[in-house]
């Protein structure tokens, strides 16, 4: 055996000993309870599925009939109690006017055009795009180190729950006027080059002007 | 129905076998990609779990381990609320696993194996924590045989020379 094998193998070692002391404390017991939950929640979305078509055809038939000169206000509103299922979240307006989100956090990708469409039509505007950012020309472009604009806190604060999903609850009122709400997800070649981070930039972006839009994500640039 | 009922137990049995023999390198594979010791356990949690719920299909994997670690990193990205508190941890890392008190981790050897590019450490978390070989590592990551071998003579390269400035410093101080 050569030096440099003999060198190569201690460090392997060094590296492979480093993390000895790491051990799992999670029992398989644990494992396994969450393994049937997650198999009972894979049967109740499948029947989600079929309920949010039932759903989605409900709430079209209505929007046909609607007269054109209703006010759009009034179309936008959000419905007390109203709850729409989706298979990757679940949205409710509540009468106090806030819009509670709960995401399924492996699926949030796939579905965020439903999740932006869902939102406005709850009354909360929103513009959500993956892999693309924007402003408009007089938006404060800074961000906090997690991806955060000023002022998206007090229109939309998040938890997470349990291990599958996030709740997110979102404020239309608390929304400034001419403004709008932006996501932005990175796109799975963006979250490659910076090793998974951030997964996403949320910042208030003006309504009826020309936003500008880069597939550069924004670095953290607090003020 | 009781030949059914056998089957499930003796896939059961096998399962919290794999998990017994191989939880341990799965957490300390997914550590050395994220860096954070609670965040890891999750992930790996949750793709134990994954593989419960598939281990019909994951049992036949060449690598189940492999399966494991590459699940729990792919989790990881839709995980993006939980990431984003990392982004405000990451260049605090050492301050953070310290005051964690995780016993066993070494902190700054941690630190020099997540500064090296992806790919370098993708094949050392196979080829080391993991104990694949070279021709599996090379089978899962989707790369030749021979580009694991350079990555990972690359990898011990840039590691020897950051552990003895490590060192060096640690005598110096």
């Amino acid at each position: 055996m050569s030096t440099g094998d003999t060198d190569s193998t201690a460090v392997l070692d060094a590296v492979r000993g480093s993390l000895d002391g790491v051990v799992m404390s999670t029992p398989v017991s644990q494992i396994v309870a969450a393994g049937r939950a997650h198999r009972r929640r894979r049967r109740l979305i499948k029947s989600a599925g079929g309920l949010a078509a039932v759903t989605a055809l409900a709430l079209a038939v209505p929007a046909l009939d609607r007269s054109s000169t209703a006010p759009p206000e009034k179309r936008l509103s959000p419905q007390a109690g109203s709850a729409h299922v989706t298979v990757a979240f679940t949205l409710a307006s509540h009468t106090d006017g806030t819009i509670h989100v709960t995401w399924n956090k492996n699926r949030y990708f796939q579905e965020h055009a439903g999740l932006q469409r869902a939102l406005r039509h709850a009354g909360f505007p929103v513009l959500i795009k993956e892999g693309v950012f924007c402003r408009g020309p007089r938006d404060d472009g800074s961000l906090d180190p997690s991806g955060v604009g000023p002022g998206v806190a007090r229109v939309m604060k998040g938890e997470r729950k349990g291990n599958d999903t996030v709740a997110f609850v979102f404020t239309p009122s608390a929304m400034p006027a001419g403004k709008q709400l932006f996501i932005g997800y990175l796109s799975p070649s963006q979250l490659a080059v910076t090793h998974g981070n951030p997964g996403s930039v949320e910042r208030l972006v003006s309504t009826g002007v020309p936003l500008t839009c880069t597939t550069q994500a924004p670095e953290p640039n607090p003020r | 129905m009781a030949v059914l009922r056998r089957v499930r137990d003796v896939t059961q049995s096998e399962f919290q076998d794999f998990y017994q023999a191989k939880r341990d390198m799965c957490l300390r594979s997914v550590l050395a990609s994220v860096g954070d010791r609670a965040l890891a356990e999750d992930l790996v949690a949750e793709a134990f779990t994954r593989a419960w719920v598939s281990w019909h299909t994951v049992r036949h994997h060449p690598a189940p381990s492999a399966w494991i670690v590459r699940t729990a990193l792919n989790t990881r990205v839709s995980w993006w609320r939980r990431r984003r508190r990392e982004v405000a941890l990451e260049s605090h890392l050492e301050v953070a696993a310290t005051e964690n008190g995780d016993a066993g981790l070494d902190v700054v050897l941690l630190a020099v194996l997540r500064r090296l590019p992806p790919r370098q450490r993708e094949v050392i978390v196979f080829r080391v924590f993991l104990d694949l070989d070279t021709k599996t590592t090379a089978g899962v990551l989707g790369i030749a045989p021979g580009t694991v071998t350079a990555h990972l003579s690359r990898a011990v390269a840039t590691l020897r020379d950051q552990l003895i400035t490590v060192d060096h410093l640690e005598v110096g101080s």
